[in-house]
């Protein structure tokens, strides 16, 4: 497949960019196979150099022989390109959108992406299994790893090794497996430290309308349990929809085969309905009617911010049966590869001050979200502004990152990195030159070899120099379990994302800068102070049989 | 029992006294304060010698000074040099509450003026006043063309007329343009803050219940037609460079909070913290708002309202929505705006109690109570109120008005729940960093030791030296 075969017209000159908060530039329009190009006449820099991935939709005007094409990009810009010549317009228009909806994987961008600077550390390196399992031995000796879903065919969205209980064997894991809708069985997701309990996530059980049962699926999770304890199992489901779910060969936990856990049901929504919910939402964000009523009630029926009070609500759940119950907890949804996702990592930059710095926070989204089989590139194939007929995207992961900000802007001292970290992963999962949010699974990205042909994003962001504009200037290490207010009042539309291109940031930019010029100057000073004391003790200890009067 | 009972209706006898002489600040006598110090931070003859471009066609006129003239403004007005105090005399029976237009301010870059006032009592015959007429001539003499902004609908002005009341005709005031933009008042916005506050009160709410019970009060449109209003005006005066005369039908409520807040935005003089305070004393206390009727009661009373209306609170609110787009601009900070929004309902100074300066006369309030504007200022409690990220600017700043740029202020409506603590926690952090930072670099700000060792000095005394100045 050439790409040249895709582009009508590969360049333009004479063409006017219109972007949000900058002056329009008029240059010459390249397309290559991967990316919209326009360098400016002047001076030949290059203004835009735009992914074809991150475009959503085009829509095209014509004013006479001039034609406008409207570019919406996947993270919620909107830029215009004017275009002399009506047959060149055209031309342009189809060959952007043949360009930005190719299906194949190997044919992104990643694939051929050549980085620039050198790799020093390789991301697709930091994050292993076998890294996490031996912070996990050094607290507690209750679990092993397992090699049973070696070739992906006990569970095809599970990575290959595993972390299981000690004392079931991989033949219990295949059975447990086959009990479990898409055979996601019962997996540790977090051992929290401060008291021995654990969190596990899976998917629903194919208990069905016979009321199958497994005792290797009972088996494993009662393992986690100590002695006498009881369990919480958290079903993101209302217990309507968990019993529709029988007729379908699906299910929940019963009572009588599991007596030591309690089932809770805490709702959350589904994910095709979060995507509708995304598109109302920048609807309302861009509606230019100056009117308050209209504002607050298409705010009020995007429902996008009561889908975040229902995510943080059960993830402090979560937390609370683990720290303050002191009971070990299993969540699972229907497929358990969205909603039950959003909650255990929450549930983690809850209790865990580890997630809450750069590379703890990385650590929890190689995890819970790409080893844990979340379904990337199905999600973010589309945005809010596409319009092509809706497949299975959903905005499951920008509304964790949306319940992530909510908590760091209530504790702006917790976080080691600051809100531009989160908006950096919005725009790279939706289109990016890094690899690391390509395919839906493990097995996918290795057979893709991912890790070789690929520059992984942990590798382009954790070097220094980029590093620094994500880093928090107000952070100061605690070892605290932070617990957000859910209350509607406390939980604020993210403007960073959603109201980035409708409003200019440059005097909170400033504002920022000017924070974060005192807070280093202020180090220095202290550092100054701190070496002069030593100094002073010193001479002290020095001058002491010379300061007799 | 008895006793529950007895202090509750001592409480309720006690917190709905009527006589201003009985109220606390005549008898607060904090120990730091004296009541000879000075009262007040500025006034109409204050501003007047300190903005040059007035003294060529404008002057000070005390027409005012046993209050016969108009019982709600100060004994001092700015008007035209032109207009004698005899055709002000004669505007003041034209014009609502005797509230003829004076002038609030004076544009540092082209001299264009706000002026404000009350509505003009043309009634149902259509009368009309020379004198008023040749006072607003006076006003935009040199230039073609003013702006009058009427802050009631056109319905509204046109149905005034009926009750005595009126607007500006085209043909009597040929040099004006008229431009309406509908303020509610009074009843409507204490009605507004009490459903606020009521939805902020219940955290157990659905997302839906908030939004909806937020958008029912209706207090962020209130705070958007304020802005957006005062945003015209600034662009009359600004971009235009035509003069502007504000006013509703009282000119005590919208007509103050739109000037003001026009100033703010145009006037860098009020954006630090004693102009701003200057600001409020002008344009507020000085201009008559009634601040004892309109804060008799908040937002949680049960009493019958009477003219309770959070005008004030409103202003404040409007203010804190420009603090947050534009962080560097102002010099004082939010605190600021939360204490006073305290002391305009309770306050232990003298400064908001009253309805206009006769009433303060009459009760004696600048020698029997303390300043708390000059409270404020003093050095040690002034640190509080300062914004740690202040640069003075020439240029107006310009607030969006975009719904959806306008926040709830939550400092203010939800300040007593749970996690205004963290914020809180986190100011502080923000603040002490900053406050070292400028101590510690001192006048000069460099990270070079000081010179200024005598050679024969120990390293020892040297070390110790430096420390002192670090």
């Amino acid at each position: 497949m050439e790409f040249a075969e895709l582009i009508k017209t590969p360049r333009a000159d004479g063409v006017v960019l219109h972007r949000p908060f900058m002056p329009t530039v008029e240059g010459t329009l390249c397309l290559t196979g991967h990316h919209l190009i326009l360098s400016s006449r002047q001076d030949n820099t290059e203004e835009l150099w735009l992914l074809h991935t991150n475009i959503d939709s085009i829509e095209k005007r014509f004013v006479g022989s001039l034609g406008t094409i409207i570019v919406k990009c996947k993270d919620l810009r909107v830029i215009q390109l004017d275009i002399p010549g009506m047959e060149e317009c055209l031309n342009i228009a189809s060959s952007i959108e043949a360009l930005s909806t190719l299906d194949s994987v190997s044919l992104m961008y990643p694939f051929f992406y050549r980085p620039l600077f050198e790799v020093i550390e390789d991301g697709w390196q930091l994050f292993i299994p076998e890294e996490a399992f031996k912070d996990l031995e050094s607290m507690t000796d209750e679990w092993r790893l397992s090699e049973v879903n070696k070739d992906f065919s006990v569970c095809p969205s599970y990575p290959s090794l595993l972390t299981v209980p000690k004392d079931i064997d991989d033949e219990s894991l295949c059975k447990a497996a086959s009990f479990r809708h898409g055979g996601r069985f019962p997996m540790l997701s977090y051992y929290h430290k401060k008291n021995g309990m654990v969190m596990m996530r899976a998917a629903q059980p194919l208990t069905g309308t016979n009321g199958r049962r497994c005792k290797e699926d009972e088996k494993l999770i009662n393992a986690t349990l100590c002695a006498g304890k009881r369990g919480y199992i958290i079903d993101t489901r209302t217990i309507a929809i968990a019993q529709q779910a029988k007729a379908r060969g699906g299910g929940f936990e019963q009572e009588a085969n599991y007596p030591q856990w309690r089932r809770i049901h805490k709702a959350i929504e589904r994910s095709n309905v979060l995507q509708e919910s995304l598109i109302k939402l920048v609807e309302a964000c861009n509606d230019q009617s100056h009117s308050m009523d209209r504002w607050l009630s298409k705010l009020e029926a995007s429902n996008w911010q009561s889908h975040v009070k229902e995510i943080l609500t059960t993830a402090c759940l979560a937390a609370q049966c683990i720290d303050r119950e002191g009971a070990s907890v299993l969540v699972h949804g229907t497929e358990g590869t969205d909603s039950t996702l959003q909650v255990t990592s929450l549930a983690q930059i809850i209790l865990d001050p580890a997630c809450r710095t750069i590379r703890g926070f990385e650590a929890l989204i190689e995890r819970e979200w790409l080893q844990a089989g979340h379904p990337f590139q199905q999600r973010c194939a589309q945005s809010a502004y596409s319009n092509g007929k809706p497949r299975s995207e959903a905005p499951v992961f920008l509304l964790f990152l949306d319940c992530v900000w909510q908590i760091l802007r209530q504790f702006p001292c917790s976080f080691q990195f600051n809100e531009n970290f989160l908006i950096m992963l919005f725009e790279h999962t939706y289109a990016s030159q890094f690899g690391t949010f390509l395919g839906n699974r493990v097995a996918e990205r290795v057979k893709l070899q991912l890790s070789q042909k690929t520059v992984s994003l942990w590798s382009w962001v954790n070097r220094p120099q980029e590093l620094e504009r994500f880093l928090n200037p107000l952070y100061e290490p605690n070892n605290l379990v932070i617990w957000p207010s859910v209350a509607p009042q406390s939980l604020l539309l993210w403007e960073g994302i959603f109201l980035r291109w409708n409003r200019s940031t440059k005097c909170l930019d400033e504002a920022y800068q000017e924070m974060v010029h005192i807070i280093e100057y202020n180090k220095e000073l202290q550092n100054k102070v701190n070496s002069l004391r030593r100094q002073l003790a010193q001479l002290e200890t020095e001058d002491s049989p010379l300061q007799t009067p | 029992m008895e006793e529950c009972l007895n202090i509750a209706s001592s409480i309720e006898a006690l917190s709905a006294l009527e006589s201003v002489t009985e109220m606390y600040p005549f008898f607060y006598r904090p120990s730091h304060l004296t009541l000879h110090g000075p009262w007040g931070l500025s006034s109409t003859e204050k501003y007047y010698k300190q903005t040059e471009r007035l003294w060529d066609r404008w002057r000070v006129s005390t027409v005012n000074s046993d209050y016969s003239v108009c019982p709600s403004y100060p004994h001092a007005v700015i008007v035209p040099r032109e207009v004698d105090d005899e055709k002000l005399v004669q505007s003041a029976r034209f014009r609502q509450g005797g509230r003829f237009p004076v002038l609030s301010y004076c544009h540092h870059r082209n001299g264009m003026v706000i002026m404000r006032s009350s509505q003009p009592l043309t009634g149902a015959n259509r009368k009309r006043c020379k004198e008023d007429e040749l006072l607003l001539q006076a006003v935009i003499d040199g230039s073609l063309l003013g702006y009058i902004i009427d802050l009631r609908s056109t319905q509204q002005a046109q149905q005034a007329r009926m009750t005595g009341g009126g607007f500006e005709s085209k043909s009597c005031y040929s040099h004006w343009k008229r431009i309406h933009r509908h303020h509610e008042r009074g009843k409507v916005l204490q009605e507004s803050l009490i459903k606020l506050v009521e939805a902020c009160s219940d955290p157990s709410h659905s997302v839906d219940r908030w939004l909806s019970k937020l958008e029912n009060s209706k207090w962020l449109s209130h705070v958007h037609s304020a802005l957006s209003t005062a945003g015209l005006v600034v662009e009359c005066v600004e971009r235009d460079g035509h003069s502007v005369l504000v006013h509703g039908s009282e000119g005590t409520d919208s007509t103050l909070l739109v000037s003001s807040l026009a100033q703010l935005i145009l006037d860098p003089a009020s954006r630090t913290l004693t102009g701003f305070l200057g600001l409020l004393e002008r344009d507020w206390i000085q201009a008559g708002h009634p601040f004892q009727q309109r804060c008799a009661h908040s937002a949680y009373s049960h009493a019958r309202l009477k003219q309770e209306c959070p005008s004030f609170l409103l202003l404040l609110d409007c203010v804190w929505q420009v603090w947050r787009q534009f962080p560097l601009a102002l010099e004082f900070s939010e605190a600021l705006l939360l204490r006073l929004a305290q002391e305009v309902y309770a306050s232990n100074y003298g400064t908001f109690l009253c309805n206009n300066e006769q009433e303060r006369c009459a009760a004696g309030v600048k020698e029997n109570t303390h300043c708390l504007f000059q409270s404020l200022l003093s050095p040690d409690i002034e640190e509080q109120y300062l914004n740690p990220l202040y640069e003075p600017t020439d240029l107006a700043i310009w607030p969006s008005v975009h719904p959806q740029s306008l926040q709830l202020w939550t400092g203010l409506f939800l300040r007593w729940t749970e996690y205004a603590q963290n914020m809180e926690e986190a100011r502080e952090e923000v603040w002490s960093i900053v406050k070292e930072h400028r101590e510690r670099a001192g006048p000069d700000r460099t990270n070079n030791t000081p010179s200024t060792h005598c050679d024969t000095l120990t390293p020892f005394e040297n070390l110790m030296d430096e420390l002192t100045i670090l």
